[in-house]
Order: structure tokens, then C-alpha cells, then sequence
């Protein structure tokens, strides 16, 4: 790896912004195509935060710092909400209707982007039809529901029936944070129940890349 | 004996009659009791009686006065959203990040939003509980505060671009804890809970905890302890496996600890700490589970710390209000059964 992405790979997981920054407009002056800052740079990042996310090592502010350097440079490659070069698929991220803690989806986000997902914000405190709705407009490959009060459950598992009469059985149904986590797949009527935002990317990476890719 | 004796004598890691059992039920109490999520957090009066109510019914040790996690917030000036049949959420916080922390006004818990009605549930469940049941009050930590006060985004980022400021909001936060946990002792609470899921290590680096928070809390306890509080209780959610050995040294007598801490590994941690300790059954399971499996739950922590002494059976967290009523018995019922010295190999 050039020594230039090797800086930016660690200015990022130490939630350095402006030094990112600095890195990118270095690489992209040199002539570096953006598409390779993306798999060279953020997505090395992006592995090297999953392996710091083990259970002693994880913290929220980290991973934010982390996050905000990596949507900052995402940003400067591709600015406008321009499109990300070789998307890996369209995944629908929420929190159900009830609940209003939406940190642990604005992180999965971060995580799912950095990842080249292309990720769909229903919000916080939507409808379990708002939700298929958007999995139905955008061709999703999976949905992705994070709740941190237990209220919500019903509505978890009530996503998966939904999807069916919508014809979106193929549709993967993943729930993570602090109540849901909590859970076992079987009780959530959901294919993933992940510990981590990570945890949740690296299910929908171990998909079949036919199902990843579906839409 | 009596419940706050039972406690005493457990945080003293002096024998009692049997384990203290204390379910974290807040609006459950309301639910249990034929009344509203809603009710229960419109009225001081109401959810007193229901945590009375509540606790006659299932014979644990102690009453929460505690309506839900926004007074705070609401009292400094957020806007409160009230939703049906759940508790109410902050919907637009009281501070931005480019205001001047050190000019703040403190909250009066007496006239500033819904407080004085959490000042009028303590007194009401003093009266009616006496020493017969422990009266818990609670106030959210600094970290807690800050985070809600600012929304947790701006208030992490600002903890880590500009820790000065960040400091004087943490100053001001603990001050707001400060003013409202001596009003709910005035009021006949015999502890405060300091309630401070945001310090936990999967939020904050240690660093941050040790130099940042630590101080405060200490600073809280101190002014408690001198207000007459019977004892101190830091409530952190989540894997607090690091930080539970440091409690003792900034003041807490009683320590939660949340399912995903390891009961044997904590006690290896503890080493010879005499930090009581409250937790862990999962809060879901009371959801979830059967009355059976929280027995085996039950007795299986309470065979860990039989030798040790200094426990309160409990949950990790708050017991979710659409618990089965079953699950939370069951709990009781094992601590209640239970003999000092009748561990299970």
C-alpha cells in the first residue's frame, strides 16, 4: 500500500478529519482516481475499526470520530450525493415506530457507507409500512432496524410477514442495539441480530453476492 | 428486619436475614397496577401509589420515585414530547454548543417543570413506606445530562474538539444532578441513584471517564453523603467490566452491573472491594423468558456471591414496563426463599 494511503487509513480510525482531508486533497492532486482513495483507504479503515470493535475496545466517541472523517472524505470525493463508485448493494436503515434513539442507526450508516452500501434513511420512529415501502422503491437488499427499548419487538417481527406480502421475502431483515440486541434471531423473526454495527456489515458481506447485489 | 436495614446491612457486608431484592420497575409499577404509562408520568400522586401498590404486590425491598428520564432536561428548557403508552422523549434539547455553559441558571427543583412533582412522589412514598421499604430517587449523571442536554452527537464531538467547554457543561450538568438529588433527599428519598448509562466504556474511552466524569461524580456523592444519604448508587448500563473497581474510590457504596458483565469475572476484578453490588439479570428476559428461567437466573447469581455478601438481586437495568408479572415474582420469590450459606455446588 503507497505510504500516502497508509496516513489516511490511520488518520481515519483516529477520527483525524482535517488531516484526512489534507491526505485526500494530497492523493487526489497526485492523481490518485477516487475509487481507489475509497477501497484502498476507507474501506482498510473501516477493517481496522472492526477489529479495534472488539468487547473491551469498542467506544461510541471513537467510532463517531472515526465516522466523521470517513463521511468528510466521502464527501470531498464525491460531493453532492453524487453516487459511490461500485455500490455492493441498497440496504434500508431504522428505527421503528416508538422509539426515538437513533444513534445506533446514524453509526451503522457511517459503517454501511464506508463499506460502499448505499444506504436508504427511513428515520426514526417510522412505520413498519414506511419501511417496506422505501425496501420496495429502492430495490433493497436488506433492512435494517435498530431499536434501544424493548416496545419495538412487535414491530421487529412484524417486518419479516410484511416483506412477504409486499413480494420482498428475498429482502434480509438484520436488528441490532441495546434491546434488541438482547434477542435471538428466532425471537426477533429476523435472518441477523448483530452486537455491532460491524457485526451487521459483516453478515451482509457473507451474503451470496446474487443476493447483495439483488436490485 | 426491614427493607432499609436489610440494605444497610448489605452495603455493610454485614449478615441479614436474606438477599435484598430490588426489581428496577418504574412504569411497569403503573401497568401492573391497572393504570397508564401515561398517568404514571403526568402525576407525582399516581406514581406513588402505584409503586406502592406495586411493591405490596410483589414484596421487594424498594420504591422508586422516578417518573421518567426527561425531567431533567425539560425542567432546563427542552422540549418534551409526550407519546401514548410509552415515556416521554426530548425532542428538542435545552442547549446548543455554542452556548455559554458558565452562565447557566440551575433548575429550581421546587417551581422548574414536572421536578417537583418527582419531590412530591418521594415524600409521598416516604410517608407511606417509612424504613419498611428503601426510597430511591434518582438523577441522571454529567455524562448522562450532557448527552441530553446537547444530543449525543454535538456533545461527544464537543467532548473531543473542545474539552475545556466540554468540562463546563459537565460542570454545570452535575450541578443541575446536584440541585435535584438534595431536593429529592429534602423530600424524603433515602438515597439518590445516579443514573449514568453515558459513562459507559462503550461510549466514552476510559480516559475520558477517569479525568472527566469521575471528578463530578465524586463531587455529587460528596454533597449527598453530606445531606444525609444513606448510601450512594452509580447505575452504569452496559459492560462496565473496567470501571466497576474504580466505583468505591469516587464514593459509590452500591454498584450496577448490567447482564453483559460476567459475575465471576467481576468478582476476580472486585478483588477485596467492598463495593455492594445490584444486578444482573437480563431486563429483557422479564419480557421474554419464563418465570422459571429467571428463578435459575436468580439463584445462579445468588450462589456466586453467597460467600461474598455486599449483593442486591436484581436487573441490569430498568425491567421494561411490558414485563410479565410472572418473571418479576419469580425473581422475588428466589430472593425471599433464600437462606444466607445454602449455596448450590
Amino acid at each position: 500500500m503507497p505510504p500516502e494511503l497508509e496516513s489516511l487509513v490511520q488518520a481515519l480510525t483516529e477520527g483525524e478529519r482535517e488531516q484526512s482531508l489534507r491526505i485526500v486533497a494530497d492523493l487526489v492532486s497526485g492523481g490518485m482516481p477516487s475509487v481507489d482513495i475509497i477501497t484502498g483507504g476507507i474501506e482498510k479503515a473501516m477493517a481496522a475499526l472492526d477489529k479495534k470493535c472488539t468487547a473491551e475496545q469498542f467506544n461510541l466517541l471513537e467510532i463517531m470520530l472515526a465516522g466523521r472523517a470517513v463521511m468528510a472524505v466521502i464527501r470531498r470525493l464525491f460531493p453532492d450525493d453524487a453516487a459511490l463508485p461500485a455500490v455492493r448493494g441498497n440496504v434500508v436503515v431504522a428505527v421503528l415506530e416508538g422509539d426515538i434513539h437513533d444513534i445506533g442507526k446514524a453509526i451503522l450508516k457511517i459503517v454501511l457507507t464506508g463499506n460502499r452500501f448505499h444506504v436508504i434513511d427511513c428515520g426514526k420512529d417510522v412505520s413498519v409500512a414506511a419501511v417496506i415501502s422505501a425496501a420496495a422503491q429502492c430495490g433493497a437488499a436488506a433492512v435494517c432496524v435498530s431499536g434501544l427499548i424493548s416496545s419495538v419487538i412487535p414491530q421487529v417481527r412484524a417486518l419479516k410477514p410484511a416483506l412477504a406480502r409486499a413480494g420482498l421475502a428475498h429482502v434480509r431483515v438484520l436488528a441490532g442495539g441495546a434491546a434488541l440486541k438482547q434477542c435471538t434471531v428466532a425471537a426477533l423473526n429476523v435472518d441477523h441480530v448483530g452486537q455491532t454495527a460491524f457485526d451487521a456489515v459483516a453478515y451482509l458481506e457473507s451474503m451470496t453476492p446474487a443476493v447483495v447485489c439483488h436490485g | 428486619m426491614d427493607s432499609v436495614a436489610r440494605i444497610r446491612r448489605t452495603m455493610a457486608f454485614q449478615a441479614c436475614d436474606r438477599p435484598p431484592v430490588i426489581a428496577q420497575v418504574f412504569a411497569h409499577a403503573a401497568l401492573a397496577c391497572g393504570r397508564s404509562v401515561d398517568a404514571y408520568v403526568a402525576s407525582g400522586v399516581v406514581a406513588a401509589a402505584c409503586q406502592i401498590e406495586a411493591r405490596a404486590r410483589y414484596g421487594y425491598d424498594a420504591v422508586f420515585a422516578v417518573l421518567d428520564l426527561t425531567l431533567e432536561a425539560e425542567a432546563a428548557g427542552g422540549e418534551v414530547q409526550s407519546r401514548r403508552g410509552v415515556y416521554p422523549a426530548v425532542a428538542r434539547p435545552p442547549l446548543a454548543p455554542d452556548d455559554d455553559f458558565r452562565r447557566l441558571t440551575i433548575p429550581d427543583p421546587r417551581t422548574a417543570g414536572r421536578l417537583p412533582m418527582a419531590l412530591e412522589m418521594a415524600t409521598c412514598l416516604r410517608d407511606a413506606c417509612g424504613d419498611e421499604a428503601l426510597v430511591v430517587g434518582l438523577v441522571q449523571g454529567p455524562m448522562t445530562l450532557a448527552v441530553q442536554f446537547l444530543g449525543i452527537e454535538k456533545a461527544l464531538f464537543l467532548a473531543a474538539d473542545d474539552p475545556d467547554r466540554f468540562l463546563q457543561l459537565l460542570d454545570y450538568t452535575a450541578a443541575v444532578g446536584k440541585a435535584f438529588g438534595l431536593a429529592q433527599l429534602a423530600a424524603g428519598a433515602h438515597l439518590v441513584l445516579v443514573f449514568e448509562p453515558a459513562a459507559c466504556p462503550e461510549v466514552v474511552p476510559p480516559g475520558l471517564f477517569r479525568e472527566m466524569i469521575g471528578p463530578r461524580l465524586k463531587w455529587l456523592f460528596g454533597a449527598f453523603t453530606k445531606a444525609g444519604a444513606i448510601g450512594n448508587w452509580l447505575h452504569i448500563a452496559g459492560k462496565t467490566g473496567a470501571v466497576l473497581p474504580h466505583y468505591v474510590a469516587l464514593g459509590a457504596d452500591i454498584g450496577n452491573f448490567d447482564y453483559c458483565v460476567d459475575p465471576e469475572a467481576l468478582l476476580e476484578a472486585l478483588g477485596d472491594s467492598r463495593l455492594c453490588l445490584d444486578g444482573n439479570i437480563k431486563s429483557l428476559s422479564f419480557v421474554t423468558d419464563s418465570a422459571a428461567d429467571v428463578e435459575r437466573e436468580a439463584r445462579q447469581l445468588l450462589n456466586v456471591f453467597d460467600r461474598r455478601g455486599g449483593f442486591i438481586l436484581s436487573s441490569g437495568c430498568e425491567i421494561p414496563p411490558e414485563s410479565q408479572e410472572a418473571t418479576i415474582a419469580a425473581m422475588v420469590r428466589t430472593a425471599l426463599a433464600w437462606k444466607s450459606g445454602q449455596s448450590e455446588v
